[in-house]
């Protein structure tokens, strides 16, 4: 099996504090920013590497995991961590963060994947900066591939995948014919989440994804990472979405104290108006 | 509600701060040795290391903490998290990470390594000490062991498949190591029998691995009395024989109930009761106290990292109960109806966080130096300033070692004091931590035979060598500072300090060199103390010329620089004043506890 995995780093969620507006509000000051992987898009790894080996032989691969990220030159150390962390090839798509939406990324991921041919196209459910959960969708559109979104769990079959889906009261399974495009959610990385059909059912994985060990580390420095042009994946550049301001979250209020319970109705329903 | 799950261990920024701000791993990267090394190789393995430590190791910290390894049938058995960590930080790759490939390593400088260890240990000091324990027993055997004895035991030890102990103490042999009796008889076929008793052996046996290595002193039989007669063994738990493994006479006389280190045993050992231990001489024999001599200057930086390590986890912890826990209201508002404020608000509170900022970066700082100077003993490009190098790391290493442990402790207790009456209870973190540090004053060398080993060896070796190229960095450090625009009076608070260190230690060598050996270490002690706060405040001042050079270009990073800069003010406006004080007192001669007899008490 051959998986392509979508990878975006955002700015360290952790740190959240440390983002800035500047007056104009026309974008976010990127400067001095810490970077980290989408956390969805390390599990949608974590679930590519599970999918293309036996969980019992980690160390020996069974399939390719290529992964793929926009952005600056310096978004390499993100593919250099994910080759670190098991994936086989990475290819940097050379863009500026300010100049892409989920649609570009789509559209020139549509090429990349024509270009590749994978069996599997896994991304996160969406990214922690934007949140706008849209990539993987456009992409299965796109490619005219069936989609299985937020899964929690993917048990492979031959030519097919089975996907369970969190839904409100349960969880739904979807069939999904190959190639498909899936997209993660958290539960993917669960001890008995994924399991490719080389992996015996009784094989429990370590909770949460994999890391980079030192001696992977220095292997992964040999492992192929190349530059794409956006051009020539996506020659239309223009963008569907444009931002047209942005602005901190107004610093919270002091509370106050209500004397008792009726205080409160009346000011949950007349101030609040939620009632 | 115990630990704030917001818990950096350490902070990130200031090791990465550290690293290429203050030691210039860049210049240590471009040299030969370091060549497949990268900045992004770094930033990864970094990665990884705090990871594995906030999320593997630190949650295991308190249920290994309450439920301590349990001797069974004679055998011990570890708490369950140790299973999942133990096969996780073998494959991180920490035990050969500063190996050369023969060693099954990846060659990277101490510098990183160790300041990566420091978020393992300060998650979960006993849960990396089997690690730590390990390493040290295949750096015995790869520097000294015949490539027999390092394809038998060094092979799996640095593959994690076994693990490694120290089996040097005995009941009558702790600091004194020369009293070490436990035998070793020749045979015909090339080993030894052993019969002996050790105490303390931290991971002298457990269920992790299918078994375990012990570095054991011992005394081959007709062997001269004393230091000279020591020599160093491989004793396995079980021996390779016939293809497999076969009990090796090693048994578990006890478990040691210690109030820290909890998640990790130590042991009394005892050496072939029935006669049929087999032990493996290594390199040759009488030399087993300079094989460990030649190793220590490693392990007790490992020490200092983790009294460091326990330090900055109990500060992290206390600094954020202190941004969160609303007591009192600020001095003169009397309005009792006013919110009450959290309490880092209140002065004393942040005498009491930088206080602990003060002591625990400038001992991470020190540490970060220390793996530097060896880093460059090793690897450097000239001759000369290899020598350089392992000079001053022989002189700092008492330092490094005991300041962590001495004065974390007293950051330790600073953090239960910031918990106020929650830091007392075992439903919070820090008194634990504690506990933790109180050995690393103890083992590897009390702070005692630090203070002996500083002032008795180190700095009157070769002719105050080392300690004259130690003034000449200082003083480096302090142009430095004020070329780049540090507060001059701390410069010269520093200047002025560094001269009187130099004052008393040529008084007392002077001492020493009329033969009044009791006469120079009667004072030891403070002479230690008095080194060990000029080095943090010498430390101090580097950080402080390194965060004046870089605000400028990293406006984001004011919080942090202004940080840097204020402890750096506090430890030599506040502390530094003690080295007068203290050079008077080594000078002095004050003799009550010289005079005092045992009777007296
Ligand atoms: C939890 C724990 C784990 C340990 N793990 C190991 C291990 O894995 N392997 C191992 O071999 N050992 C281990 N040890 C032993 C440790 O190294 C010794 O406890 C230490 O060396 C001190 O020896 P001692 O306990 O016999 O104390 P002593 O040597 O009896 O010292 C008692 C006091 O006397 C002072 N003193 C002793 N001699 C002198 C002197 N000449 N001048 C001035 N003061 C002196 C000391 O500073 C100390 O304050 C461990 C100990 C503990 C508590």
């Amino acid at each position: 099996m051959k998986i392509l995995v979508a990878l975006k780093r955002v700015a360290d969620p952790d740190n959240a504090n440390k983002v800035k507006i500047p007056a104009s509000g026309e974008k976010i000051d990127t400067t001095g920013l810490e970077w980290k992987p989408n956390p969805f898009d390390e599990y949608a790894l974590e679930a590519a590497l599970r999918l293309t080996e036996n969980g019992t032989q980690p160390k020996v691969r069974a399939g390719e995991v290529v992964v793929v990220t926009f952005g600056p030159k310096e978004t390499e150390t993100t593919l250099r961590a994910a080759l670190a962390t098991g994936a086989d090839r990475a290819i940097r798509v050379d863009a500026s963060d300010d100049k892409l939406d989920g649609d570009l990324v789509a559209r020139a991921l549509k090429a990349l994947v024509e270009k590749e041919k994978p069996d599997v196209v896994l991304m996160g459910k969406q990214a922690v900066d934007g949140d706008s959960n849209q990539v993987g969708q456009i992409l299965a559109e796109l490619l005219d591939w069936p989609m299985a979104t937020f899964a929690a769990t993917i048990r492979e079959e031959a030519g097919a995948l089975l996907v369970g889906r969190e839904v409100d009261g349960g969880v739904s399974t979807l069939r999904v014919k190959l190639p498909a495009v899936v997209t993660v959610d958290l539960r993917i990385v669960a001890p008995t989440s994924v399991y490719s059909t080389k992996t015996p059912s009784t094989h429990k994985y370590n909770d949460g994804v994999r890391f980079a060990a030192l001696p992977a580390i220095m292997a992964a420095k040999k492992k192929p990472l190349v530059e794409v042009k956006l051009a020539d994946l996506a020659p239309d550049q223009a963008l569907k979405v444009s931002y047209h301001g942005f602005a901190a979250p107004p610093a919270r209020k002091a509370g106050i104290k209500v004397k008792d319970v009726s205080e409160l109705v009346s000011k949950l329903k007349n101030e609040a108006k939620v009632l | 509600m115990p630990s704030a799950p917001t818990n950096p261990l350490v902070s990130d920024r200031f090791i990465d701060f550290l690293l290429f701000e203050v030691l210039d791993l860049e210049g240590l990267l471009a040299l030969p040795d370091f060549a497949e090394h990268t900045r992004e190789t770094v930033g990864i393995y970094l990665g990884t290391a705090r990871r594995l430590a906030r999320e593997l190791l630190f949650p295991a910290y308190k249920p290994m903490d309450e439920a301590p390894p349990r001797l069974e049938n004679g055998r011990v058995r570890v708490h369950r998290a140790m299973h999942d960590i133990y096969p996780r930080l073998v494959e991180l790759g920490v035990l050969s990470a500063t190996r050369p490939p023969e060693a099954y390593g990846q060659r990277l400088p101490l510098t990183v390594a160790s300041l990566a260890t420091s978020y393992l240990m300060a998650a979960n000091l006993s849960a990396y000490g089997y690690l730590g324990l390990t390493t040290g027993a295949a750096r015995l055997l790869e520097s000294f062991g015949s490539d027999e004895l390092k394809e038998r035991f060094m092979g799996p030890l640095y593959r994690g498949e076994w693990t490694g102990t120290m089996a040097l103490t005995e009941p009558q042999a702790g600091s004194s190591l020369s009293d070490v009796e436990t035998r070793a008889t020749p045979t015909a076929e090339g080993h030894y029998l052993v019969k002996g008793s050790k105490i303390f052996i931290s991971g002298g046996d457990h269920d992790l691995t299918e078994n375990i290595v012990h570095l054991t002193l011992a005394r081959i039989d007709g062997a001269p009395p004393g230091i000279k007669g020591i020599s160093l063994f491989a004793i396995p738990k079980n021996r390779p024989e016939r293809g497999g493994l076969v009990p090796n006479d090693v048994e578990v006389a006890g478990v040691i109930h210690k109030i820290g280190w909890r998640g990790l045993p130590s042991l009394a050992l005892n050496f072939g009761e029935a006669g049929d231990c087999h032990g493996y001489l290594v390199g040759e024999p009488h030399r087993g106290i300079s094989y460990m001599f030649q190793m220590m200057n490693e392990a007790r930086l490992m020490i200092g990292m983790n009294g460091a390590a326990t330090a900055s986890v109990a500060f992290h912890e206390s600094l954020e109960y202190a941004k969160t826990r609303p007591q009192g209201r600020r001095l003169g508002d009397k309005d009792p109806r006013a919110p009450q404020i959290p309490i880092i608000e209140h002065a004393d509170v942040r005498r009491m966080l930088l206080r602990q900022k003060a002591i625990t970066w400038g001992s991470l700082a020190l540490l970060g130096l220390a793996a530097r100077l060896s880093d460059l003993a090793e690897h450097a490009r000239e001759e000369a300033s290899r020598a350089r190098a392992a000079m001053l790391l022989d002189l700092l290493t008492p330092i490094a070692k005991s300041f962590p442990a001495e004065r974390g402790f007293e950051s330790n207790t600073l953090a239960v004091q910031v918990l106020g009456g929650y830091g007392y209870t075992s439903e919070y973190l820090p008194e634990a931590w504690l506990r933790d540090q109180k050995l690393n004053s103890i083992h590897e060398g009390t702070t005692g035979i630090q203070s002996l080993d500083l002032l008795g060896r180190k700095v009157p070796a070769a002719g105050g060598a080392a300690f004259g190229a130690l003034l000449e960095e200082i003083a480096a450090t302090c142009d430095g500072a004020r070329d780049a625009g540090v507060n001059p009076d701390l410069v010269q608070r520093v200047e002025g300090a560094a001269m009187a260190m130099r004052q008393i230690t040529l008084h007392l060598g002077s001492l020493g060199a009329q033969g009044d050996v009791r006469g120079m270490l009667l004072h030891s002690a403070d002479y230690l103390d008095l080194a060990s706060t000029m080095v943090i405040g010498w430390t101090w001042l580097r950080l402080a010329a390194a965060a004046q050079k870089n605000r400028a270009d990293r406006p984001q990073d004011h919080d942090f620089y202004e940080g840097i800069t204020s402890a750096a003010q506090y430890w030599i406006r506040t502390e530094l004043p003690r080295v007068g004080y203290l050079a008077q007192l080594c000078r002095s001669g004050e003799d009550s506890y010289d005079r005092v007899r045992p009777e007296w008490f």
